[in-house]
This record gives C-alpha cells, sequence and structure tokens, in this order.
C-alpha cells in the first residue's frame, strides 16, 4: 500500500514567497519517498468529488444542486449583493475548486434573482495582497465584471453592536444590501478555532477588521476566542443582510461535495461533524508519530503548509489532542506564545511543549506573511537557498524567524545532516499533495500500521466526546 | 524589539493623492501633501502597510544603508508602577503582545509611564503595531485605558476604532446561553487570571528578596 510518491501542489508566484524557479528540488524528489494515500490508511474515508475524471465540472453541478434548496427570493433585481470569499480556498487543492464554486454562486444569483450587481469580495489572512494575487490568477475580476475586490484588515471600518459590546467589520465587506458567505470546511487553523463555529469563523476573521482580530487573539482566551464571530454574525446588522452561506466540504482527502444552507448554524453543525469526524483520524495519526524530519514544501506561510488536509501548525501540537475542549491551551497559539517568558520558559505551569516529536524542521518552500519566529524558537530548522532566508530577513513579520535557524545550499544537504543529528530516517512532507501523504519509507510503514488502531479509537472514544463538548447530536445531523 | 531595516519609497508619478496609505500608516509617517504621498524616512518603520494597500502599487519597500532598532528602556521606569499598569489590564509584564516583534506588556506599559499617549506614539517608541499590523492593537488600547488614557483617533483614518469587550466582560447570560456550544469563557478567564497572578506572586517574592 505503499505508492509511489504523488506530485506535490506546484509553487506559486506570489510576493510573499521566492519565486517558483527557485524552488530548485521538491520534498516528493528525495530517494525513498513514498505516498500513502488517505483511504489506504482509513478505508472508510469519505468518497471525494474532486479530484476526479470530471475536472470541475463536479463542483459547477454540485453547487447549483445545493444552491437548488436555498432561498434567494429576498434577493430583488435591483440590490446589490457581495459574494463574500477568503484566501483560504485558494490555497485548497490549487485553489481552481473554490474559485469554480465562486463563479457559479454568481451564475446562480444572477439566473435566479434577476440581479446584476453581484460583487466579489475577498478577504485575506496577514498577506494583504494575497486574495488579489488569486482574483487575478482565476480571472475572478473579469467573471465579476470588474466587481472583484481583495479586502485587507486595515481596510476602513463599520462599527458593529453586538451582545457582548462593540465590534468592527470590514466596511466593503458589509456594503451591499444582500451577503452571500462563501467559504469552506477545511479544519485548518483547529488549534485557533477548536472547530467551535467553524463555520462562523470568517466574521471574527477575514471579514473583520484588526480590532475584532486582536480581540479573538488577545482578549478572550483559548477557548471562547472564536465567539467573536458568533457575536458579529449574530448581530442584527448581519443579520439584516445575511442571504444564504455556500460551503466547499473539504476531507483530508479532497473535496467531497458542496452544502449550502439559509441558516449557517445548521450548516455549521454538519460543519463540525464532518470536521471532527475526518480531520479527527488524519491529525490523531499525526499525534501517534514518535518521530520526524518534517520538510515544509507548500505556496503558503509556515505554519499553513498541508500533508493530508492538516496543515503544519496542527502537526506542531499533535502531541496534545487540539479538538479536546477539556485541554485548554495547545502547544501553539498566540495565547501560548504569548505565555513564554525571555528565557524561553513558560510563565505559567501547564504550557505544554511544542510536539517533541518533530526533530528537525526543513523549510524547503514556504512563505512568509504571518509571524512564524515561535517555530525556529522551539524547533531546529534548517532553510534551504539563500534567496528564500533573504525573503524572510525582508518579512517585518519574520524579522527573527532566521535568526534560530542554519542554511543549506540544496534540499539534499539539509536532508542528510538533518537525518544525522536527528538520528531518523522518517520523513513527513507538508507540500500539498492531494489525498495523500508524502513520506520516507519508514514513517510510510509505521503510519499504515497505526492507522487501524487510531480509527477505531476516534470511532469509539474520541469523536462522541468531541461531538459532545460542542452539543452536536450525531443523530441528527442530516448530510447532505 | 523591532530592527528596521526597509523604509517606504513613494513613485510619485504613479500616486494620485489617494491618502490610503496616510490612513494606515501605524506610525503616520506618509503623509499627502500636494496631492502626493511624502514619507518621513526618520519616523518610518519599514512596515510595508502603505506598500500593501496602494491602490496604485506606487509605493516600495527600499533597504535602510542603516539599520537601526526601536525599543522603549526599561531603565529608570518605576518597575512597580509598569506592573500596577499591567495588572490593570489583565496582562502580565512578561507576557508577549505583539508576536511580531516579541515586545512584552511591561515595554508598552513603561511607554505609556514615560508619555505615550496613543496607539501611534506607543509604537514609534516600542515597533508594536508594525509587523502584521493586527493582532497588537487591543493590549495596546488596553494598557492605555488601564492608564486613564482616552487616545484620540488619527483624524480621517483607518489606523485604529477602539477597544473590544475582554473575557473579563462576558455577561452572565451570554456564558450561560452557550456554555453547551463549546465556548469557555470562565475557564478561559480563570487560565488569563492565573497569568497575571503569577505575575503579581513574582513580584511579592522580589520584594521580599529585596
Ligand atoms: S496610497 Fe498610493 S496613490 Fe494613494 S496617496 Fe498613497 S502613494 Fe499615493
Ligand atoms: S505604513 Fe509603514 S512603511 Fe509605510 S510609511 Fe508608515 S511606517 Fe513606513
Amino acid at each position: 500500500m505503499l505508492r509511489a510518491p504523488i506530485k506535490p501542489l506546484p509553487p506559486r508566484r506570489s510576493q510573499y514567497g521566492v519565486a517558483p524557479e527557485l524552488v530548485r528540488k521538491r520534498a516528493a524528489e528525495l530517494p525513498d519517498m513514498v505516498s500513502v494515500l488517505v483511504r489506504d490508511l482509513f478505508p472508510d474515508a469519505a468518497p471525494v468529488i474532486y479530484p476526479g475524471e470530471n475536472g470541475l465540472e463536479v463542483i459547477r453541478e454540485a453547487t447549483r444542486k445545493q444552491m437548488e434548496k436555498v432561498d434567494l427570493s429576498m434577493i430583488k433585481p435591483g440590490d446589490p449583493v457581495n459574494v463574500l470569499g477568503s484566501h483560504h480556498g485558494f490555497t485548497l487543492l490549487g485553489g481552481a475548486p473554490y474559485a469554480e464554486m465562486l463563479r457559479t454562486i454568481r451564475d446562480v444569483v444572477r439566473e435566479r434573482t434577476g440581479c446584476t450587481d453581484i460583487r466579489l469580495r475577498v478577504g485575506v489572512g496577514l498577506r494583504f495582497r494575497e486574495s488579489e494575487e488569486y482574483i487575478k490568477a482565476f480571472g475572478l475580476d473579469e467573471y465579476y465584471e470588474g466587481k472583484a475586490a481583495g479586502v485587507a484588515p486595515v481596510d476602513e471600518g463599520v462599527a458593529i453592536e453586538t451582545e457582548i459590546g462593540t465590534l468592527y467589520g470590514i466596511k466593503k465587506i458589509y456594503d451591499a444590501r444582500w451577503i452571500i458567505h462563501a467559504h469552506n470546511s477545511d479544519v485548518r487553523e483547529v488549534h485557533f478555532h477548536r472547530q467551535v463555529d467553524r463555520a462562523v469563523k470568517p466574521f471574527g476573521m477575514s471579514y473583520a477588521r484588526i480590532e475584532t482580530r486582536s480581540t479573538y487573539h488577545q482578549n478572550l482566551g483559548p477557548r471562547a476566542a472564536n465567539f467573536v464571530a458568533r457575536a458579529i454574525f449574530d448581530s442584527p446588522f448581519v443579520q439584516e443582510k445575511f442571504a444564504c452561506a455556500v460551503f466547499l466540504m473539504m476531507s483530508p482527502s479532497g473535496v467531497v461535495g458542496v452544502d449550502a444552507d439559509n441558516d449557517l448554524y445548521a450548516l455549521n453543525d454538519r460543519v463540525t461533524y464532518l470536521g471532527c469526524r475526518d480531520y479527527g483520524k488524519m491529525m490523531t495519526l499525526l499525534g501517534e508519530i514518535d518521530e520526524a524530519i518534517t520538510i515544509l514544501d507548500f505556496p503558503s506561510p509556515v505554519p499553513y503548509v498541508f500533508a493530508a488536509g492538516v496543515i503544519f501548525a496542527n502537526f506542531a501540537g499533535a502531541n496534545r489532542d487540539l479538538f479536546d475542549l477539556d485541554d485548554p491551551l495547545p502547544p501553539y497559539t498566540w495565547y501560548t506564545e504569548a505565555f513564554y517568558g525571555e528565557d524561553g520558559r513558560p510563565l505559567i505551569e501547564g504550557v505544554p511543549p511544542v510536539n517533541p516529536a518533530i526533530k528537525v524542521v526543513i523549510h524547503n518552500y514556504a512563505w512568509g506573511g504571518y509571524p512564524s519566529a515561535f517555530f525556529t524558537e522551539h524547533i531546529p530548522t534548517i532553510v534551504v537557498g539563500r534567496e528564500q532566508a533573504e525573503l524572510l530577513d525582508r518579512d517585518p513579520q519574520n524579522l527573527s524567524y532566521t535568526k534560530h535557524t542554519l542554511l543549506a545550499e540544496d534540499l539534499d544537504t539539509a536532508v542528510r545532516f538533518a537525518k544525522q543529528v536527528a538520528g531518523t530516517d522518517k520523513i513527513l512532507a507538508f507540500d500539498g499533495a492531494s489525498g495523500a501523504l508524502n513520506v520516507s519509507r519508514s514513517l510510510g510503514e509505521y503510519l499504515l500500521q497505526k492507522a487501524p488502531l487510531v480509527s477505531r479509537r476516534v470511532d469509539g472514544e474520541l469523536l462522541p466526546k468531541w461531538l459532545k463538548q460542542r452539543g452536536i447530536d450525531p443523530s441528527r445531523i442530516k448530510i447532505c | 524589539m523591532r530592527a528596521v531595516t526597509l523604509y517606504a519609497v513613494v513613485d510619485v508619478d504613479k500616486c494620485k493623492g489617494c491618502t490610503r496609505c496616510e490612513r494606515v500608516c501605524p506610525v503616520l509617517a506618509i503623509k499627502v501633501e500636494n496631492k502626493k504621498a511624502v514619507v518621513d524616512p526618520e519616523n518610518c518603520l519599514g512596515c510595508a502597510n502603505c506598500e500593501q494597500r496602494c491602490p496604485e502599487m506606487a509605493i516600495t519597500m527600499a533597504h535602510l544603508e542603516q539599520s537601526r532598532v526601536v525599543q522603549e528602556s526599561l531603565a529608570g521606569v518605576d518597575m512597580a508602577a509598569v506592573n500596577d499598569l499591567c495588572r490593570k489590564a489583565h496582562l502580565h509584564p512578561k507576557q508577549i503582545i505583539c508576536y511580531c516583534t516579541a515586545t512584552r506588556a511591561g515595554e508598552v506599559a513603561a511607554a505609556v509611564l514615560k508619555g505615550a499617549k496613543s496607539p501611534e506614539e506607543i509604537s514609534r517608541r516600542t515597533g508594536v503595531r508594525t509587523g502584521c499590523k493586527v493582532e497588537c492593537i487591543q493590549p495596546v488600547l488596553r494598557l492605555l485605558h488601564a492608564a486613564g488614557i482616552a487616545p484620540e483617533r488619527p483624524a480621517g483614518g483607518y489606523q485604529w476604532y477602539g477597544l473590544t469587550p475582554t473575557v473579563w466582560d462576558i455577561p452572565e447570560e451570554v456564558k450561560k446561553k452557550y456554555a453547551q456550544r463549546g465556548f469557555y469563557f470562565d475557564e478561559d478567564r480563570k487560565l488569563l487570571d492565573s497569568l497575571v497572578e503569577t505575575g503579581e506572586r513574582r513580584e511579592i517574592n522580589v520584594a521580599r528578596t529585596d
């Protein structure tokens, strides 16, 4: 069940990363690398609709079909409508399925309502032009007839009165009569949102101003943080504008469908359930890894590089159960980072260490544009290529990232050295290989051996606990 | 500590004088004069906010010939007052509040005690708010508020809008309403309080051994 390595996601030309031609070798090209398919690890994994034989057409069809059950009658022909997207969707499987969903939403709204003023507003993380890059790459501005724009959390704001007080959104997100929340169910930052109100999160993040995002990461605590999203979404200001939500439904294997609903909380329950079930197994399995050299090899900032749907930040915390809400503090969150003193030791007891199984990180290809020095302070890291080190040194968010790293001329040298110092030949690549993990043979065999046990443990013990903590009754969940 | 290695350069041929850069600069180091943006290189901290938001792509970031460091010195500051201000803001003086510059609450408190009266002045002295430009506005506002300072927003600017709620402000009925949905307000408050209390215990111990 070990297969030839699956082609990793190609590098992307972006101002936040080195030029693709400077990524000279990928982890998957190293000798002794193999692929383990998600469905070989977990034979009960949900079937995917993309990637597949029929390409993007299935995304279009699924979006149309799901939107049939959504009421759009509130939208009158003269009403302006904002379709709200997030940069994150474009990091999934290269971005094409998300872009296709966004195109289809526009077509359906136009056909069903006669409305012509349909705009696309795409929020960002901490790289303020990232969404503009995706809009251009996927021709979305033309598709939206010149009405597509990237928005950033430092753009003009709007005060939103909520049941906990005033929070702030981005004015351009809300400058229409109606909004359509077009997102995805990828679990991604489970260390931050803890899979609580995952589907609501963009209201506290991609669609929000800096004040709200700072509230999330500094004012509320690691398990209460995502409440800002619910507070904003429930506000009369947002409720008055909300038309419906359309989600690309993801699993570690790929796109499993599209879901749409006028009731965001009904959709949220489905997202919570599927996220715990599908990503829960993969994350628990990664937590079983006893030692590994980790190679970052994906067009995203350090914490957001993907391996079988799981981001590196989650592997950095995989020594703890990130879904278990009884565990207050993951090994990596910004609250955790804040709790380390100048001497590098925690200020309070009970701060869990960064996953000790990660012996060395090789930064073969990952972007700047996210404060990532925490990782190099806690994990021995080798950066490949002088150009990449220089890019990070110029990044205002990573001015001390390379203070704690070694520099290697090429990937082979980095791997040779890492194996020597780490004393392991287990390698895990975060390279975006679709539906699979690209790993060294030794790690592939290890994972195949561990997976059945993990599967049974999640089904029998962990999943029921995770769902109970979130108030989800699985018998009431109807998957569309 | 903020190492300043870059500064903003305006291409006046491309600049249309829209003032967007002026409205987002966290230290007010760029201004539109006679319909063209002008950078004050002495005060520019190289955060690239203007470069990232200019709709005309008229700004580039250039390397400073001589880099400099921005940091508020704690020398001569009354540390009891620093600790007291942090405590009022529910912060531990040693906790990081800006993840890009690794600036700790105590340094920002010292800047306030030394006369900084706005987030802009605090950023000029400490470098906070000039990395990602997003995540650290609230602890800065909380420390100013704890010092009894109500800063004025830069006129017409988008730099910041205001203080927002904290876990210490969540109404009981909200906590009750969402208790079954995975929000752990009281438990998180306890965790954050324990951090602040550790800071207090440390002070007492230091005082006893003095
Ligand atoms: S944002 Fe750009 S175009 Fe607008 S004033 Fe500044 S430099 Fe000029
Ligand atoms: S926004 Fe940043 S880079 Fe631009 S002038 Fe202000 S400090 Fe300098």
